[in-house]
């Protein structure tokens, strides 16, 4: 009958039991202080919906489909993530058996259980070596190595090879038929197999106490080490919300009691945000896509978070134990306490995070994107912006005049809202005013309503819709800017007085159906408006026309032979996920010839136009719609085809600074179905 | 003692066109109240100033010197003028709507515990005196009057909305000098005044501005547009194609994120007009454009629009101007 004695040599195993006892207190004991610190922060809803946040954690633990989109670092934790999970779930079914007398461990389920346990274990030395060797030898620039790194490695290494030493002592020592079951431990048998009986017995009952001990001391070193993120990564997972940094919290602007707004003090973030810095591993995904990194801004989305968690950990225990966490710190009584804390240390805008660094950031949500503990980087920044703008008066100084044109007449270039219609003569496109029983309300936004440039795609598309035999209307001169650039900015005051505006209009309007012309239109009218009561059907409009490409309603017939490429845009891509729809419409335009840049879908590169760094200078570094037009001049195109007003204007820009001026064209998809139908 | 004050916005004894249109409008002011005019001016060696401030109308010029007014600083401006006006009680003070006098007129009010109306394009007299100010960008009009207790009523007074008299020759002011006030701890010094040196008019303050863009190709080029500014006395700017390819410095680019001018003539050349560039010069009284591209979107702003190459006609419109200016 296959088995084996749980117990061999092993005297007063009843030690194991305050040994066990003590890591699991020194664990809990280090897990509270780390709860504590995140219980600083504000109160936030992130238990909703806890079967959908428990399956979507699962899988990806299991699956490690993001880990993975990277092969050799991916496969590296999966290996030593399923090793883990294996030899936990056998040493819990030992402990089964011997605590709780449960016969398993025996016949065809024990020798099944022994190749698992050996292949296991074998894996995760394979993943701890290819960890090393990546952090050590290969050294790639998103990593930076403390003692803590190689201390986490070789602590695991060093249990795994005792793990098998003692194995292979025990196999060499009662002469396991079953031995070929455990092959690894057999291997390690034959180097024992000079020894004499005693001195196997001994080192044996070494080795296995000693391998029990560094095991139950990797327990306990859990919350004060990276192997932390064991658990801070999964509950941040379970807690993440998938719309991070699509729609910003609603701030309550009418609440008197406010005495601040946005975050300039640690206990303002929420816990969560708190939490996030705790789970972030340092694995640099989000610095390796983020386009300000890139082109030589002072942002990297992997330092902002571990200089948050830094001054977590400086100014945090102060914090806890000046107040009572996990009511929301901020009261009015405790804020004042508080301010004594931090007056005397370091600010957190300023010092700890620099203000150049929170301008720097597009929103393009590449970090989020990439991080596989869900760190919310893009809201904290916000957040940050929030309080330069709306308390300190901060910001940089070409953002002045485009908030005071947005208030003025309701565009960021301040040109006269009356002109608002202008770009549709001769267009015969009626106003929702006129005529309310239309199935959709076209919104055309500030770019195709003023920019001469995007004017010509707004044409397009409107003649594409007519020919279509689309029913809709515009808002006309009662359209105000949608706000995006303004939220963004940090200048949530002026974007809430602007939706409130177009909200009232449209819902007057009896708005149900809306096609947005420009990206980021569609996120803020899909995602952000219904905080406000703005609840409506939207498409952007390259999902129309892919609709009316597929039933029939317009033809694409004419086309000569171009190389393209497609850019996707961050707002319409990588937020809202539309990657399939614009590539419908490309193969359906005769002669095009789609030729993918090296980042493209979810990896694709920001034109630099987002987070409202449209309407500012860029003083550091490369430029970086320079940097993308580079990508784009990659792939030998004649045409560039883009999704977003920004965009085109951002690479039509980049194209000019080059030498390819004369020969390369970009054009908005709209632009190319239409020269295609006639 | 009553009277109207007029604060000279100067800097190295050069003053602003608009301290000539404030004492035409404090003339007014003068006759309606029955109130002496006075110029006051604050600096170090100063008094040059005050013949031509009297031809234009100042019935007296207070002149304050002192080696802490010599550059501005809010402080030292501050105390002095505050010190001057307890003593002397004016009536009216009118500031310049520009960086000195909006950082001086609110700070001297509030140490005055008096009123301030910024911004005034008109002042209409009657029972009360009525400053009117443009509101919500100029979409309406705020009327403004003082309450019988706050004086000195202070204005600061828009430019370009007033007239200056004629200048009479040889009409001399009553030339006072006041006394040195006591600081106190100044908390500002000025320690050095860099200037980049040119010898232009100011790019946001030029009645002209003659810029260029893309269509320039070069920086060499930039010299005809430099000759044409010369001639005109106007200032030099360009879009931000210029800028980025380093045919002009940082401080001349007109747009979005540049500088905002509204010059009463702004010729565009070899510019196309994007978007952003008219952000930055949309308000410009006319606008003249030159440019080879028919289809370029500043000819939809343009006053006139000269479809041509920029090399082939700035230098006729040169001389074209220089005959003219000649003629007188």
């Amino acid at each position: 009958m296959p088995t084996r004695e749980l117990f061999w040599n092993i005297h007063s195993h009843w030690l194991i039991y305050p040994l066990f006892l003590a890591s699991l207190a020194i664990l809990i004991y280090g897990l509270m202080q780390r709860i504590k610190l995140w219980r600083i922060g504000q109160p936030d809803q992130r238990w909703d919906n806890p079967g959908k946040r428990i399956w979507s954690t699962l899988v990806e633990l299991l699956s490690h489909r993001k880990i993975m989109r990277e092969k050799f670092p991916g496969l590296m934790h999966l290996f030593i993530f399923w090793g883990f999970l294996v030899l936990t779930i056998g040493t819990a079914i030992v402990a089964l058996q011997a605590d709780f007398g449960l016969q398993l461990l025996f016949g065809n389920f024990y020798l099944v259980f022994s190749l698992a346990m050996d292949l296991a274990g074998l894996v995760t030395i394979l993943g701890i070596l290819m960890a090393a060797y990546r952090r050590y030898i290969q050294k790639p620039d998103r990593l930076d190595t403390i003692p803590d790194d190689g201390i986490s490695l070789l602590l695991i290494l060093v249990i795994l090879i005792t793990g098998f030493i003692a194995e292979g002592l025990r196999i060499a020592g009662i002469g396991d038929p079953w031995a070929i079951w455990s092959p690894v431990g057999l291997v390690f048998a034959s180097i024992f197999s000079g020894m004499t009986d005693q001195s196997i017995a001994t080192t044996f009952t070494f080795f296995w106490w000693t391998h029990l001990v560094l095991a139950f001391g990797f327990i306990a070193y859990i919350p004060y080490s990276k192997l932390f993120h064991i658990i801070s990564g999964t509950v941040n997972h379970l807690t993440s919300s998938p719309d991070a940094g699509k729609a910003f919290s609603l701030i309550d602007l009418e609440d008197e009691k406010t005495e601040t707004y946005g975050v300039s003090k640690l206990e303002e973030f929420s816990w969560r945000q708190l939490l996030d810095e705790d789970a972030c591993t340092r694995c640099g995904r989000c610095q390796d896509n983020c386009p300000a990194y890139l082109s030589g801004k002072p942002l990297s989305p992997k330092e902002f978070t571990q200089g948050l968690k830094e001054y977590l950990n400086k100014v945090g225990p102060d914090l806890v134990a000046q107040f009572k966490p996990g009511t929301g710190a901020v009261h009015q009584e405790v804020a004042a306490t508080a301010k004594d804390v931090e007056t005397s240390g370091p600010n957190l805008i300023g010092d700890v995070i620099e203000e150049e660094t929170l301008w720097s950031c597009t929103t393009c949500r590449s970090c989020i994107e990439q991080c596989p503990v869900k760190v919310e980087h893009v809201p904290k920044i916000v957040d940050m912006r929030r309080n330069l703008v709306l308390v300190e008066s901060s910001f940089p100084q070409e953002v002045q005049l485009t908030f005071r044109n947005m208030e003025n007449n309701y565009n960021p270039w301040g040109v006269g809202w009356a002109k608002r219609v202008e770009w549709a003569e001769g267009l015969d496109v009626k106003t929702i005013d006129e005529d309310q029983n239309v199935e959709y309300l076209y919104w055309v936004g500030c770019a195709g309503s003023f920019d001469e440039r995007n004017k010509k795609v707004a044409r397009a598309l409107v003649t594409i819709l007519q020919q279509a035999g689309v029913s809709f209307a515009i808002l006309g001169t009662e359209e105000k800017c949608c706000g995006d650039s303004a939220r963004r900015l940090g200048n949530e005051y002026l974007y809430q007085s602007l939706a409130q505006e177009n909200i009232e209009t449209m819902n007057g309007f009896g708005v149900k159906k809306i096609i947005t012309h420009c990206p980021h239109c569609f996120n803020t009218l899909l995602n952000e408006y219904p905080q406000m009561g703005g609840n409506y059907e939207v498409i952007h409009h390259t999902q129309l026309i892919d609709q009316l490409l597929k039933e029939g309603k317009i033809k694409c017939s004419g086309g000569q032979g171009v190389n393209l490429t497609y850019h996707d845009s961050c707002y319409l891509g990588r937020y809202n996920n539309v990657y399939q729809a614009p590539r419908n419409i490309l193969k359906s335009i005769p002669g095009v010839s789609l030729k993918e840049m090296e980042r493209n879908q979810a990896t694709s590169f920001c034109c630099g136009a987002g987070g409202g760094r449209m309407w500012m200078e860029e003083h550091t570094g490369k430029r970086i719609n320079i940097l993308r037009t580079e990508q784009a001049f990659a792939t030998k195109p004649e045409v560039i085809a883009t999704n977003c007003p920004f965009c085109l204007t951002m690479l039509e820009d980049g194209i000019k600074s080059g030498d390819e001026s004369e020969k390369v064209k970009v054009l908005d998809l709209a632009e190319l179905v239409y020269a295609a139908m006639k | 003692m009553a009277g109207i004050w007029v604060f000279v916005d100067q800097r190295d004894g050069k003053y602003k066109k608009v301290v000539l249109e404030m004492l035409g409008e404090g003339k007014k002011m003068s006759e309606h109240l029955g109130e002496e005019l006075a110029a006051v001016v604050l600096g170090k060696d100063v008094e040059a100033l005050a013949a031509p401030l009297g031809e234009y109308g100042a019935d007296r010029v207070i002149i304050l010197e002192d080696e802490k007014l010599a550059g501005y600083t809010t402080d030292a401006y501050a105390t002095a003028l505050t010190s001057l006006i307890k003593e002397y009680q004016p009536t009216v003070v009118f500031f310049a709507n520009a960086a000195i006098g909006l950082d001086l007129a609110p700070l001297v009010s509030q140490k005055l515990d008096t009123g301030m109306v910024a911004d005034v394009i008109e002042i209409v007299y009657g029972d009360q005196i009525v400053f009117k100010r443009p509101i919500y960008a100029g979409k309406a009009f705020a009327h403004v009057v003082f309450n019988e207790k706050a004086r000195p009523m202070i204005a600061t007074i828009r430019p370009k909305m007033f007239t200056a008299l004629d200048p009479q020759a040889g009409k001399a002011a009553h030339v006072m000098k006041a006394v040195t006030p006591d600081f106190g701890n100044l908390r500002q010094v000025v320690k050095d005044v860099v200037r980049k040196a040119s010898g232009r008019v100011e790019l946001t303050e030029a009645d002209i501005v003659v810029s260029g863009g893309r269509g320039l190709k070069n920086a060499e080029n930039f010299k005809v547009l430099e000759e044409l500014a010369d001639l005109l006395g106007a200032a030099v700017g360009g879009s931000r194609a210029a800028i980025d390819e380093g045919w002009l410095e940082p401080q001349f680019q007109v747009g979005q994120t540049g500088k905002v001018v509204a010059p009463s003539l702004y010729i565009a050349a070899g510019i196309s007009g994007a978007i952003q560039h008219m952000a930055g010069m949309g308000s410009s009284k006319y606008i003249i454009a030159i440019n080879k591209d028919p289809e370029a979107p500043i000819f939809n702003v343009a006053d006139y629009g000269i479809v041509a190459d920029l090399f082939d006609v700035v230098p006729i419109m040169k001389e074209e101007f220089r005959k003219l200016l000649a003629e007188g």
